[in-house]
């Protein structure tokens, strides 16, 4: 049984929170452009930088997962 | 080759692309390495550019090369303009420099090169460079004491915090510089190897482009933030 294989497993949970927090901030951002039409540009911009930031969290586990498959 | 062997391949090869056998130092200490060659193509690149937009320059009636260089200039200050604050504004060639050197190295993927930006050296280096000109910019605006004092600023319980991101913001935009350009290397190489023919080109449009060219946007504007939160 290799631990490694299970600790990448493990790594790769990261992704759920950013799933959820990026679904979020886009449906608080559709609401917003339904409300306000005209200022759906700085809204995608936001959202855009927003999404952004938010993957972060999961590419870190990315990087983990692969870093533990990959370094002996 | 496997799946599994393309991806150790491309993750654990030797980056070596020039090897230089001087012969003090430790065994290949001299080796250049890939991405500082691909780093000086990219400098080769934008130095060619730039040589060939600004020939010729007059005051009055432009040619059209220098009005495309103009436009340019004034586009890419207007992008930067409110993020570095009063205080910051002396520093936007730098981060415009920046910009355009993460941007393009992004897209040395799409020719189907290695990026510069997937060797963590080249993202740590330029996370250091930006540590350095935050703290730099908070010295110069505020003085020493007054920088030290900062430390303390909101409510003193947060100084420990305050201290710890000194180290963890220079992490954080280097890792996720790194780990972005690496995760969409690893699925561009997985998408060749499984269905060769016109998927690659449009899932590049997404990884390749969109998101390098986001990411390049994302850490001149966390570096911009800082440098306008530490001089305001």
């Amino acid at each position: 049984m290799d631990l490694t294989a299970i600790g990448a497993g493990i790594a790769a949970f990261t992704g759920i929170g950013a799933g959820i927090g990026i679904g979020i901030a886009t449906a608080k951002a559709t609401d917003a452009v339904a409300r306000q039409p005209e200022a759906s540009n700085k809204i995608m911009m936001m959202l855009l930088l927003g999404c952004a930031l938010a993957e972060a969290t999961a590419i870190y586990g990315l990087v983990v997962a692969l870093m533990l498959i990959f370094v002996k | 080759m496997s799946i599994g062997e393309r991806l150790n391949e491309l993750l654990t090869e030797d980056k070596t692309a020039i090897p230089v056998n001087i012969g003090f130092g430790p065994e290949g200490f001299f080796n250049i390495n890939r991405s500082v060659l691909y780093s000086w193509g990219i400098i080769l690149v934008f130095f060619l550019l730039c040589i060939f937009l600004t020939g010729n320059m007059r005051l009055h009636h432009i040619s059209k090369r220098q009005l495309i260089a103009e436009t340019i200039v004034v586009k890419l200050r207007g992008l930067v303009s409110g993020l570095l604050g009063s205080f910051g504004a002396r520093y936007t060639d730098y981060i415009l420099t920046v910009l355009l050197y993460i941007a393009l190295s992004n897209l040395v993927g799409v020719v189907g090169l290695v990026p510069p930006t997937m060797d963590l050296n080249v993202t740590i280096a330029l996370a250091l460079m930006s540590i350095v000109l935050i703290e730099a910019a908070g010295i110069q605006k505020k003085g020493t004491g007054g920088w030290l004092k900062a430390f303390t600023e909101p409510v003193w319980i947060v100084t420990p915090m305050n201290i710890l991101e000194l180290g963890i913001r220079p992490l954080s935009l280097c890792m996720r510089l790194f780990g972005n350009v690496l995760g969409a290397t690893v699925i561009m190489e997985l998408i060749k190897m499984a269905v060769p023919m016109f998927i690659p080109a449009l899932a590049s449009l997404y990884f390749d482009f969109f998101d390098g060219l986001i990411q390049a946007y994302v850490f001149i504007f966390l570096t911009s933030l800082y440098i306008k939160e530490a001089t305001e």
